[in-house]
């Protein structure tokens, strides 16, 4: 074993890295190489991770438009980690033709509504209250920087009696969990589901 | 002529030397810069997550304010998760002693009601994926999970039938447990964990294995 060729070259690396010289400049520039190599590595992993649960819900989503999602399953589970446990009714939504209006009745407790920006940031986010339903009309106005249009209501054709809650995003998705409660409550879930309305101003 | 070659050889030696010292220093950068960059990614440290027994959230998730790792970590797992301010999903792949959760092995999760408006939890492999069965069961939530008349709850996870709340994990390999709290006391918004509630999680016991 001690004679053998790898071992006598694995002894004479480690006797040269004994001998080595405790540099204290290049252990200091060591660690700060490490540090920003840290920090670049943590901050370009987001654009480096391939597709985001955005991208990869893209294909599915028309835009500007509520899909109800068929039931989780082994053979339909569009994203990882994405459970059953819930009925989906997602919308992606983009807001640089017009802004987008999103109107939702939360029925009971266990119902929620996210909008996800494309990094998966919640920009805005409501739950269903136990026996009180809980409606939510939502105007989804483009980011200032990006909308060079007019609004409808400068072109007259918005109907501005009922005031909306505004939140600014430019595109992401909407996303209504309903608390899956077994088959027999499927028929109703989904009626509520069907009922949230996700529309460009526009296509009024 | 010998003595031209013994110059040049010796000159050979210092450069592999330099190069070597060269390559030790850039080597032990990158694996400390990417490996330790990896390891808050995948793992977190308590200033990204909150760990109750095998259970780990991270405290940012789904927030616009989120930290860089948080940030990478959710883009890596490509999932969509509802914010901290009303949801908190905590994720496990160990049972209560530590070990691996494995299909091979059969477990019971059981605990008090939870403090939560609503709950459910999921059994998946390790990669988040949905495991197929015959009996269609996935999950067991608030409202469909059967409680005892003490207000305790126990989930079986195991290959075959079991009488109750059974999970099937038929042939799955490793396991991942997802538990979501929505709208919990003791939900932790970003850092504000000191103020949350104390809870107690399911625990996971490992009662037998093939």
């Amino acid at each position: 074993m001690m004679n053998h060729p790898v071992f006598k070259k694995a002894m004479g690396y480690a006797k040269r890295l004994s001998q080595m010289r405790l540099d204290l400049r290049l252990i200091l520039s060591a660690f700060c190489a490490m540090g920003i190599l840290h920090i670049v590595a943590t901050l370009a992993a987001p654009a480096m991770m391939g597709r985001s649960a955005y991208d990869r819900l893209s294909s599915l989503l028309p835009i500007n438009e509520m899909i109800v999602l068929q039931p989780i399953t082994p053979e339909f589970q569009p994203l990882p980690f994405l459970t059953p446990d819930v009925r989906y009714a997602m919308c992606r939504y983009d807001t640089a033709d017009a802004p987008v209006i999103v109107m939702a009745e939360l029925p009971g407790r266990g119902w929620s509504l996210a909008l996800h920006s494309p990094n998966g940031d919640n920009v805005y986010a409501a739950t269903g209250q136990d026996e009180r339903v809980t409606r939510l009309r939502l105007r989804i106005m483009p980011t200032n920087d990006r909308f060079m249009g007019l609004t409808p209501e400068a072109l007259g054709i918005s109907d501005t009696s009922e005031k909306p809650q505004i939140v600014r995003s430019a595109r992401g998705i909407v996303v209504v969990r309903a608390p899956d409660r077994g088959r027999a409550y499927s028929p109703f879930i989904e009626r509520d589901l069907y009922r949230v309305q996700c529309y460009s101003e526009t296509t009024q | 002529m010998h003595f031209v070659l013994h110059k040049a050889k010796k000159r050979l030696q210092a450069i592999i030397l330099r190069v070597s010292d060269w390559a030790i220093f850039i080597g032990l950068v990158l694996i400390g810069g990417l490996g330790s960059s990896y390891y808050m990614l995948s793992a977190g440290s308590s200033l990204t997550t909150r760990t109750i027994g095998p259970w780990s959230t991270w405290k940012h998730e789904g927030r616009s304010d989120a930290d860089p790792y948080t940030r990478a970590h959710f883009a890596r797992t490509g999932t969509l998760n509802l914010t901290t301010e009303v949801a908190n999903t905590y994720l496990t792949n160990q049972d209560s002693n530590g070990a691996f959760l494995h299909s091979s092995c059969e477990y019971s999760i059981s605990g008090k009601q939870l403090d939560a408006q609503w709950w459910s939890i999921t059994a998946m492999n390790d990669r988040g994926q949905l495991i197929a069965n015959p009996s269609k069961r996935y999950t067991f939530t608030s409202d469909t999970v059967a409680i005892s008349p003490d207000g305790t709850f126990t989930v079986t996870l195991a290959r075959d039938a079991r009488p109750g709340n059974w999970l099937p994990t038929a042939g799955a390999g490793r396991l991942a447990l997802s538990l979501t709290l929505l709208e919990s006391e003791s939900a932790i918004a970003g850092d504000a964990e000191g103020e949350a509630t104390p809870i107690s999680l399911p625990e996971i016991k490992q009662v037998a294995c093939r």
